[in-house]
């Protein structure tokens, strides 16, 4: 990722360092891939982040203005943010599963609601990860974390028919995709449309974690296992088989179709300002 | 000057646009509702913002993110409230963002009564947020036309000092009607001794440097400046750090630009007939201080030589005020004694303390006028039961 390091990133955070094997980094390639075919530039975007591995880890990496939020509470700080900044400025947020799922998913919903204008990248490595390997709320089920020794057998937000997605859908975002690392250029595709929508988009992008997913499900650090055993659980939409845990693609594209949250808010002040009744 | 019969509320409303506050993140809570209404009719007059946040733990991270654009933001809320700001008061904190915060006491603990004044969280604006290592900065009016005047204080100290700045009013002073004084120019603030200060834009690189000064600009997002902050411990680029050296530098800017610089604020006290060295000092802060000075001025009437101390800036608590050996009373609407222990730590060795509490519902004169009287007499202040001194 050379000439994306050299455009985007900061030489003192890229090479990042994440664990050997990680897949976050395929994840932030394709992110920067897709900056880069929009023709964004370094000050047209802020970028922000949360905690946890997908959060550190790519926090400060960004040459532009970033910054990271306490667990769970980046989407209420992005979209505060987002009233602050011109429209022209693109606001991008790289965050983890458990931040985004578990403890901030009110503060996630309630930024679908509003359509406030974010591309939101959940890179998921199936669990909490950074803090040794606990179950979260899209761990696949019956697989073995340090909090589930025994299996994952808790219903979450990707057993049965509940679906993180479809609750994010319903809730008002105008955009969302779900890829895995190995997506390559598809995946690229989805983020480039989620930036392009002036609303609230948000792309699930699962990554491998070997160092402790696949030390505790599959017995194993080793990466092509784990990268084989998350490709064989992926399949696009339309192509799925009874192991499909991940349909891959975009799963909802409603962009520019309704009005966007900070567009919306400095409209009707500016009603307001200009003297409309009470 | 326009007049007006108004409530706290609506002073504070004013007094932030006055200060150029153009953001305001509310969630419903009584005793501050009424400010997150009169907020959302006035600041779209202004080109303002009110937003509602799903929490307050939200609104707090919403003005954060306002802030962090180049808003002056504020949020208010009542004790149950304030503690969900616990996460984004240190991040704020951490951060050095400009932010003001009013907290409307109300009856606790948890939901307690809602709709009557207390002061429990006199300690809590002190420690709003885990991890210590740093100051806050806590402002108590006792009156509509005071919270006007504090809440541009506050905005002041808080662009001065890089720093979240706590109002800590109670349902009384929000909620109640009083005669009001609203400036209408900048002469008419400068005579009623309003000061505001702009909010400037960090160009960095150095975004926290580890230095007392205070008048350095706050990380603004948005202008291309590299700006970096975080919820970890920065360097002074914004890079996070696992490092105890760097954690100490930072800590000691958090501390030391308060402490160090406090004589920006520490004028904000009031003392009634504390000149010929009075026998007892009645100490209080919000709206006690009211009854106390009647009763202290009645006192003075009969004779009894009794003087008032009212804390207006309550952190960094100011110890100055407790250099004299005598008997201090501390007046509180909680039964647990808060200030009267920070009161028991300032004063001299010899120096004898009580305390006077009460919740919801305010002392009358007359309750203190004769507790001033056993109190000279040097009669303990046990009554009955529960209402033993005991603190």
């Amino acid at each position: 990722m050379d000439y994306l390091a050299k455009k985007y990133t900061r030489p003192r955070k890229i090479p990042s360092t994440a664990c050997s094997g990680c897949g976050l980094g395929i994840n932030h390639k394709a992110v920067l891939q897709a900056i880069y075919e929009l023709g964004l530039e370094v000050e047209d975007i802020v970028w922000g982040t949360s905690i946890g591995c997908a959060g550190r880890q790519t926090f400060g990496t960004w040459k532009g203005d970033g910054f990271a939020g306490t667990h769970g509470r980046v989407y209420a700080i992005a979209r505060g943010l987002r009233l602050a900044l011109p429209s022209e400025k693109k606001i991008i947020l790289t965050v983890g599963d458990g931040d985004a799922f578990g403890i901030g998913l009110l503060h996630l919903i309630h930024a679908a609601r509003s359509n406030a204008d974010l591309t939101v990248i959940v890179n998921d490595n199936l669990g909490y990860m950074s803090t040794g390997g606990q179950y979260g709320w899209t761990t696949p089920l019956g697989s073995k974390t340090d909090s589930s020794p025994y299996g994952m057998y808790e219903q979450n937000l990707m057993s049965d028919d509940i679906d993180v997605l479809s609750m994010l859908k319903h809730a008002g975002a105008t955009f969302i995709a779900r890829h895995v690392s190995m997506d390559g250029q598809r995946a690229v595709e989805s983020i480039k449309k989620g930036i392009r929508n002036r609303g609230f988009s948000l792309i699930h992008m699962v990554y491998p974690c070997p160092t402790n997913f696949g030390s505790r499900e599959l017995g194993t650090r080793n990466t092509i296992k784990l990268y084989e055993w998350i490709e064989s659980r992926a399949a696009p939409l339309g192509e799925e088989d009874e192991n499909t845990v991940w349909a891959t693609g975009v799963y909802h594209d409603a962009s520019n179709s309704r009005p966007e949250f900070s567009e919306n808010i400095h409209k009707n002040v500016e009603r307001i300002r200009r003297g409309a009744a009470l | 000057m326009k007049r007006y019969l108004e409530t706290g509320n609506f002073a504070i409303t004013e007094g932030a646009i006055l200060a150029g506050c153009r953001f305001f993140a509310g969630y419903p809570i009584t005793p501050a509702t009424e400010l997150a209404e009169s907020m959302s009719y006035r600041l779209p007059q202004v080109d303002g913002i009110y937003i509602q946040g799903e929490d307050e733990c939200a609104a707090l991270h919403l003005c954060i993110g306002a802030a962090l654009g180049g808003y002056k933001a504020m949020t208010a809320t009542s004790g149950p409230g304030y503690i969900l700001y616990a996460d984004p008061y240190g991040w704020a904190i951490g951060c050095e963002i400009p932010l003001v915060i009013l907290n409307s006491g109300r009856v606790g603990p948890v939901s307690g009564i809602t709709g009557a004044p207390g002061q429990g969280e006199f300690y809590l604006t002190r420690y709003p947020t885990q991890g210590g290592n740093f100051e806050t900065i806590v402002l108590a009016p006792n009156s509509a036309q005071e919270a006007m005047a504090i809440t541009v204080e506050a905005f002041y100290l808080a662009e001065r000092f890089r720093t979240p700045v706590t109002i800590l009013a109670d349902q009384l002073i929000t909620d109640g009607f009083e005669d009001i004084s609203v400036p209408e120019n900048e002469e008419e603030m400068k005579e009623m001794g309003f000061r505001t200060w702009p909010r400037k834009i960090n160009k960095g690189p150095e975004f926290y440097p580890p230095t007392d000064e205070i008048d350095i600009p706050p990380v603004v997002l948005g202008h291309n400046t590299g700006a970096l902050c975080s919820d970890w411990t920065p360097t002074e680029e914004g890079y996070d750090i696992e490092e105890v050296a760097a954690h100490h530098k930072h800590a000691y800017r958090l501390i030391y630009k308060i402490r160090n610089n406090r004589n920006l604020f520490s004028n904000l006290y009031e003392k009634t007939f504390l000149d010929d060295d009075p026998d007892l000092i009645v100490v209080s802060y919000g709206t006690p201080s009211r009854v106390v000075n009647t009763a202290v001025k009645k006192a003075r009437e009969r004779g009894l030589k009794v003087g008032a101390l009212r804390l207006i800036n309550l952190w960094p608590f100011p110890d100055e005020h407790f250099q004299k050996s005598t008997r201090y009373l501390s007046v509180e609407l909680n039964w647990d004694g808060q200030l009267v222990r920070e009161v028991q730590r300032a004063v001299p060795k010899d120096a004898e303390v009580h305390f006077l509490g009460s919740c919801g519902d305010l002392p009358t004169v007359q309750d203190l006028i004769e507790t001033f009287e056993k109190l000279l007499k040097g009669q303990s202040l046990s009554r009955r039961g529960w209402e033993l001194e005991g603190w």
